[in-house]
């Protein structure tokens, strides 16, 4: 059986205790799928996982509190589905987790790039998987491209490819792309100094129009429509389109995924600006690491900043 | 007007009221002179400050910020600073990815007894601060002063 | 329109050098890549628009600023002082889709007074309005969200246009449609009899190119009657997350908020971008929310597009086709399939 049918068996024989299963399906153009809610069988022959599965179904999961619902999971979904667990804003036992081996997600604007000179992403009238390639149907022909060149960035430094807290797993267990995430993205970013990064930000941030689709695309920032972003008193964000007031918002939801954040990408992935707001959350991620050697939705027990040892012994503090 | 009008950095200090805040008032009571670049705001404790607060003050171009609680162990509510602590330290990770330099954030315990102490830390940190010069404001911002001003300069 | 006016023509080559004169007595925006998107930006003089790039964002921005100063107040002084912010000069958007230049259609019934018999019009909107000068550069090819043939445009659309510029081998052939158009483009040569054959060819050819529509005339009707439908608004909205991009990124959603943002006793006023799929558009001071949950947002947004909207305009829809919402949704709602499935849903009641 290959894993398409093996998963919807699987949904299929956990759906009559289930409200719906969470999933995906097919999108509005060939290379973009839909998160798909599965309420019957009927909708099973819509269902297909893999290559195209970019969204977090687990960004669903905590407005769904209180009834049982089932998510098909990449291993970093089911991250996000651990830490809300940890964090208690889903109740564990009501989500029933369907792993698979992920082989990577498709980044869409390094589909772009790739075809630059031959169309735009948007001009694709099909795409074909072919093992470890894509051929993609285009106006000027057929292009091949190996999946990993075209993969999001997270797969590139994936450490948990499996959904490591499935209820049900299907498949064969993948390797990880890499041991552990050393995070030299970010060191190889910070390096570049803080005169280069605040001009980098400016420049990044002036195309922000505040749409807020990385915040609402963030399977953790719960709060939803009591955002602080929106609070006039206390008035944390001004209503201008200037760059401090944009930025702000960026270093709300990195301060306030610190410890959390799993490293999904779907901030930076909504963003239609292409703005690259997941580095903010993983230059904390890393810091939490360091620190407290704490890995958001894998580790269990309280969340590092939720907690303290009344002597730390990776905090060196200062000497005045 | 000060004679140190334009010689003066912007330095926001957050002192927790029972020690920090007491330390600076002994440090003052004792005439220990110290620079006036700082202005304080006074919270009920370490582990009220929202990193926020320190991240609204340095992407408002504060130029300096410090943060001041009781030594650990000396909480007034018992664990407040210990929870700082943590926030603080995993805070310095963001400053320098974010464009700001992190030696414009501190933070330390002083507590009411250590007038002295208080006033080596305002020195210290204030000259740290000058030695880096005024932050320079994100674009679209001027000094938080200026911002909203009719006349200020469209950026 | 007028079939007196010639076409005009410029090479490639010249283009920079007539940009950069025409950005002497005023602001230039064109395409411009930047990260992974496309943006409308000032050109610098000197510069070559983009023009294969195809924006990410519309143009309403040049007309309807993301937020725009309305006045400044300081109530320090001993007279409380309120300062009108400054005339906005006149700009030319250079290079803008055919979708986006028809998005403006959308507002100015809305700002201009047509809608409320010349009782309401906005001075700020149609300030800019008449000072904005609207050059399209007809697509060479549709999008997989592509549809504005679904909603009376086209990909080489005049309407709403100051100048139609079509890519030939050579240069742009310009179609002059406005009187500003003409002064924009009169120290251009006309185009060639070849020159101008070779532009229809082209527009021809991505005409043919472009999907059949779909019959939206039984939208507003089906739209209303499921106002009410709850089950129906809840499926379709199930996958929503209910941010702003496809309202920031719309030519045609015109709503905004006004706010005081203030130091103390001086500050400004502003209007910002307002869209109808946050919490806070219809949330009242009470506390009361009327559109509590994302279903009933996406289906003011969808129906205040294809049946609100056009029930008081003359039937013309409040969506211009460009396919962003679709493009740009990070989970991949699609309004046209909101629309159709509306359309059927009704059908059967």
């Amino acid at each position: 059986m290959s894993i398409q049918d093996e998963l919807k068996s699987a949904i299929k024989a956990a759906l009559p205790d289930l409200s719906c299963v969470i999933g995906w399906g097919a999108g509005p153009e060939p290379l973009r799928a839909a998160p798909l809610f599965i309420r019957g069988e009927a909708d099973l022959q819509n269902f297909s996982a893999g290559f195209l599965s970019v969204n977090n179904p687990a960004l669903y999961l905590p407005a769904l509190k209180g009834s049982k619902v089932g998510v098909v999971a990449k291993g970093c979904d089911a991250r996000s589905v651990g830490q809300l667990a940890t964090e208690t804003l889903i109740i564990r036992e009501e989500v029933h987790v369907i792993g698979y081996p992920c082989e990577g997600v498709i980044d869409v604007d390094k589909v772009a790039a790739a075809l630059a000179g031959v169309c735009e992403p948007g001009e694709v009238g099909a795409l074909r998987e072919d093992g470890d390639n894509v051929a993609l149907d285009t106006p000027k022909g057929e292009v091949r491209l190996a999946k990993k060149d075209i993969a999001a960035d997270k797969c590139g430094r994936c450490i948990f490819p499996n959904a490591e807290n499935a209820d049900v797993f299907v498949g064969i267990r993948r390797a990880p792309t890499v041991v552990e995430d050393a995070y030299a993205d970010i060191a190889a970013f910070e390096a570049r100094g803080t005169e280069e990064l605040k001009a980098f930000w400016e420049k990044e941030m002036s195309r922000c129009i505040r749409c807020y689709a990385c915040r609402n695309a963030c399977p953790l920032c719960v709060c939803r429509d009591h955002c602080i972003a929106a609070s006039r008193e206390p008035h944390w964000i001004g209503q201008t389109d200037d760059v401090p007031d944009k930025l702000f918002f960026q270093v709300i939801h990195a301060v306030h995924l610190s410890g959390r954040c799993t490293g999904c990408g779907e901030c930076e992935r909504a963003c239609p600006l292409g703005i690259p707001v997941l580095k903010l959350k993983r230059a904390l991620s890393r810091r939490v690491e360091n620190l407290f050697g704490y890995k958001a939705g894998i580790a269990t027990g309280t969340p590092p900043l939720l907690t303290f040892n009344i002597e730390e012994s990776t905090i060196k503090e200062r000497d005045w | 007007m000060s004679v140190l009008e334009g010689k003066e950095l912007r330095v926001v200090g957050f002192l927790c009221n029972w020690c920090s805040y007491g330390g600076a008032d002994t440090a003052g009571v004792g005439r220990f002179t110290q620079p006036t670049d700082l202005r304080i705001i006074r919270v009920p404790c370490s582990g009220r400050i929202n990193p926020l607060f320190v991240m609204k003050a340095l992407v408002g171009g504060a130029d300096g910020v410090l943060v001041s609680g009781c030594h650990p162990r000396d909480c007034h509510y018992a664990e407040g600073n210990y929870y700082a602590r943590r926030r603080l330290e995993v805070l310095k990770g963001l400053l320098p990815v974010l464009g700001i330099d992190p030696r414009r954030f501190e933070y330390t315990w002083v507590s009411a007894s250590e007038g002295q102490r208080w006033q080596h830390v305002v020195e210290t940190f204030t000259a740290q601060i000058h030695a880096l010069g005024p932050a320079q404001p994100f674009a679209g911002a001027s000094r938080p002063a200026d911002r909203h001003r009719p006349d200020a300069a469209a950026v | 329109m007028s079939a007196d006016t010639v076409k005009k023509f410029i090479s490639f080559d010249a283009l920079p050098g007539f940009l950069a004169r025409v950005a002497e007595t005023g602001t230039v925006y064109a395409p411009r890549r930047e990260g992974g998107a496309v943006v409308y930006r000032p050109l610098k003089p000197g510069d070559a628009p983009e023009l294969g790039a195809r924006p990410t964002e519309s143009c309403k921005h040049v007309v309807f600023p993301r937020s725009e100063t309305l006045f400044s107040f300081d109530l320090k002084a001993e007279r409380p002082a309120l300062t009108e912010s400054p005339e906005p000069g006149p700009a030319v958007v250079f290079g803008a889709l055919s979708c986006d230049a028809r998005g403006f259609l959308a507002f100015d019934p809305v700002y201009n007074g047509s809608g409320t018999g010349g009782s309401a019009r906005d001075t700020y909107y149609l300030r800019r309005r008449s000072r904005t000068l609207l050059v399209v550069k007809a697509c060479k090819s549709a999008l997989n969200t592509c549809f504005c043939n679904w909603v009376g445009g086209g990909p080489a659309s005049p309407q709403g246009a100051d100048v139609l510029a079509v890519e030939t081998e050579q240069g742009l052939v310009l179609d002059i449609l406005s009187e500003q158009g003409a002064a924009f483009a009169e120290s251009l040569p006309a185009a060639s009899e070849a020159q101008a054959g070779a532009a229809l060819a082209a527009v021809k050819a991505v005409e043919d190119s472009l999907p059949g529509a779909a019959e939206l005339s039984a939208a507003p009707a089906a739209l209303a009657s499921l106002f009410s439908s709850a089950e129906f608004w809840k499926n379709e909205s199930a996958h929503c997350l209910y941010c702003g991009a496809c309202t920031y990124l719309c030519p045609t959603c015109y709503c905004f908020n006004i706010t005081d943002e203030s130091d103390g006793l001086s500050g400004v006023r502003l209007r910002s971008w307002d869209n109808c799929m946050s919490p806070l558009f219809t949330l009242e001071a009470s506390g009361h929310n009327p559109r509590p949950n994302k279903a009933d947002r996406l289906k003011n947004r969808v129906g205040h597009k294809f049946s609100y909207y056009p029930s008081l305009h003359a039937g013309r829809f409040s969506c211009c086709g460009c396919g962003r919402c679709i493009k740009s949704c990070p989970s991949s709602v699609d309004i046209r399939k909101i629309v159709l499935d509306a359309v059927k849903e009704a059908a059967n009641v």
